[in-house]
């Protein structure tokens, strides 16, 4: 499927907003949390989407803003004439009272590590995943550094 | 027989770094593996947010030991796709001949690395003295041997001395008569076939699943290589080829991966001749940088182990608001139970070397 048909079958699904090329081989959107698993299930599935590349969590005050990258490394979505694969960026804004949305590591194994990180340095709470712990900081830390709001105990200088 | 938790490492010679590998094993045979990482966690993203754009160079040179420039050139990319900087032409053709060179040396660190894990320790001798040569290529623009800081936001630090064009194409010549001379001494070695063949195997569509890349992604088949699938730089300009082994009874295994590396190097060689060939004159660094930056963007690379991704969120200030790294091992690390399991407990120096783990990165 070429990129440009790819983008207008998009603008169809369930809770996609603002879906536009951002490079000549990046799709980015906006994805609602309601409809994020049904829209990620026809990604892998109807897409061909097998690469989960990766998973951010930004603390935007007041919510949390999660982006997913995904890669199409067997080109079932292509570039006309570019042998570029094709990535789609999908945002997802989440409440900072219930930062909770369902996990995607069933349908990605890849994605198991992103989403315990996700949640060890930004306290996402992913609904369904397996092993949910803290990946890189030891267990018992309390709270989640990469929030805005975190507070350091020692003293912070001004570089 | 009873099943048993062993756990190998923080301080073990398998690991390649800080991390521990917990396998449950029935007898001799892996049942079970739980990675856990952390031991090297230096929270390089939260101090990336209190430093300026130009200063994270550094930070970046320190996330893999052994292929410390093509990190920083992920991170000044994105940055430069952040900033929308142009770079003028000549500086791109010597950022790609110094990540191949960083390639060969991180692949050669690699090769010397698991040599020993295998018993063989004259490999890890002969593939560190040739890692050598490289690193004397890589001192003489930059100044250092390990973390470079030679590439800056719009081009790199200054140009490539006089003399280097010779210098470079003197140790490539020496070094593939090595090649060839190693590949009587491994990849014709029955002993070190009989560690390697037919360990540690996965299929592609696993191995995309599992968000495996680089090396050992090719290694099983799939023709997937961001030098020229998401062409950065100049790669789409120079004649190579992506290395793949062909889907046939041994391919998805240790050796397979150890002769996509062997075979990179090669190719890695042929694309450094190929921008000596091309490389126009000129300016090596932009004249207009800029130090603010507003918006999102994000770029991916291929490093030397895989897939690297930084995305960048900038809110108009000097310091990024929000970085994030994405490391090829980390994910590669979390499949190892899928990639560990039915193999014997001997076999694991031999499947997590080949793997090529860096554990800097992984951290972050």
């Amino acid at each position: 499927m070429e990129i440009t048909s790819f983008k207008q079958k998009l603008s169809s699904c369930e809770g996609v907003t603002e879906v536009s090329v951002i490079r000549d081989n990046v799709v980015k959107l906006n994805l609602g949390n309601k409809e994020s698993k049904d829209f990620f299930i026809k990604l892998r599935e109807d897409y061909g989407f097998e690469h989960c590349s990766l998973i951010t969590a930004i603390d935007n005050q007041p919510e949390f803003e999660l982006v997913y990258h995904f890669s199409a490394i067997n080109g079932s979505v292509f570039v006309k004439n570019s042998p570029s694969a094709v990535m789609v960026e999908v945002h997802v804004f989440l409440e900072r009272d219930t930062p909770t949305i369902e996990s995607i590591s069933d349908l990605w194994g890849g994605a198991n590590w992103h989403e315990r990180e996700a949640f060890d340095m930004m306290g996402i709470y992913f609904i369904g995943h397996p092993d949910l712990r803290r990946v890189l900081l030891p267990e018992g830390f309390a709270g989640h550094p990469l929030r805005k709001d975190y507070v350091y105990e020692i003293h912070e200088e001004e570089w | 027989m009873a099943e048993m938790w062993i756990s190998m490492g923080p301080q073990h010679p398998m690991t390649h770094g800080l991390w521990t590998l917990k396998v449950k094993v029935d007898g001799e045979t892996i049942v079970d593996a739980d990675p856990e990482l952390g031991y090297l966690h230096r929270s390089v993203e939260k101090m990336g947010e209190r430093r300026k754009y130009f200063m994270n160079t550094t930070l970046t040179d320190r996330l893999c030991y052994a292929s410390s420039t093509t990190w920083t050139h992920c991170y000044v990319n994105t940055v430069e796709e952040l900033m929308k900087v142009e770079v003028p032409q000549r500086a791109k053709y010597i950022r790609t001949i110094m990540l191949e060179l960083q390639r060969l040396a991180s692949h050669l660190m690699w090769a010397g690395a698991y040599m020993p894990d295998l018993g063989h320790i004259t490999g890890a001798l002969y593939f560190w003295r040739d890692r050598e040569l490289f690193l004397n290529l890589l001192e003489a623009p930059s100044g250092s041997r390990l973390l470079y800081n030679y590439i800056r936001i719009g081009g790199v630090k200054r140009d490539l001395p006089d003399g280097f064009e010779a210098k470079t194409e003197r140790v490539m010549k020496l070094f593939e008569q090595r090649l060839d001379e190693y590949a009587d001494l491994f990849e014709n070695s029955k002993i070190f076939r009989m560690r390697t063949e037919d360990v540690g195997k996965f299929t592609a569509s696993q191995a995309q699943n599992l968000g495996i890349t680089g090396p050992n992604l090719r290694g099983c088949g799939t023709k997937f290589d961001l030098r020229k699938h998401d062409a950065y730089e100049i790669y789409d300009e120079v004649d190579w080829d992506i290395q793949t082994r062909e889907a046939g009874p041994g391919y998805g295994d240790c050796f397979s991966r150890y002769m996509v590396r062997i075979d990179e190097m090669k190719e890695s060689v042929r694309i450094i001749r190929d921008c000596f060939k091309k490389m126009p004159a000129g300016p090596t660094l932009a004249s207009q940088i800029p130090v603010r930056a507003q918006g999102e963007a994000f770029r991916r690379t291929e490093d030397s182990r895989g897939e690297a991704l930084m995305y960048v969120v900038g809110d108009g200030s000097d310091r990024p608001y929000r970085w994030k790294i994405k490391s090829p091992m980390f994910t590669t690390i979390s499949a190892c139970p899928h990639y560990l399991k039915g193999y014997k407990v001997a076999d694991i120096p031999a499947i997590m070397g080949s793997i090529d783990i860096c554990i800097g990165e992984t951290d972050k």
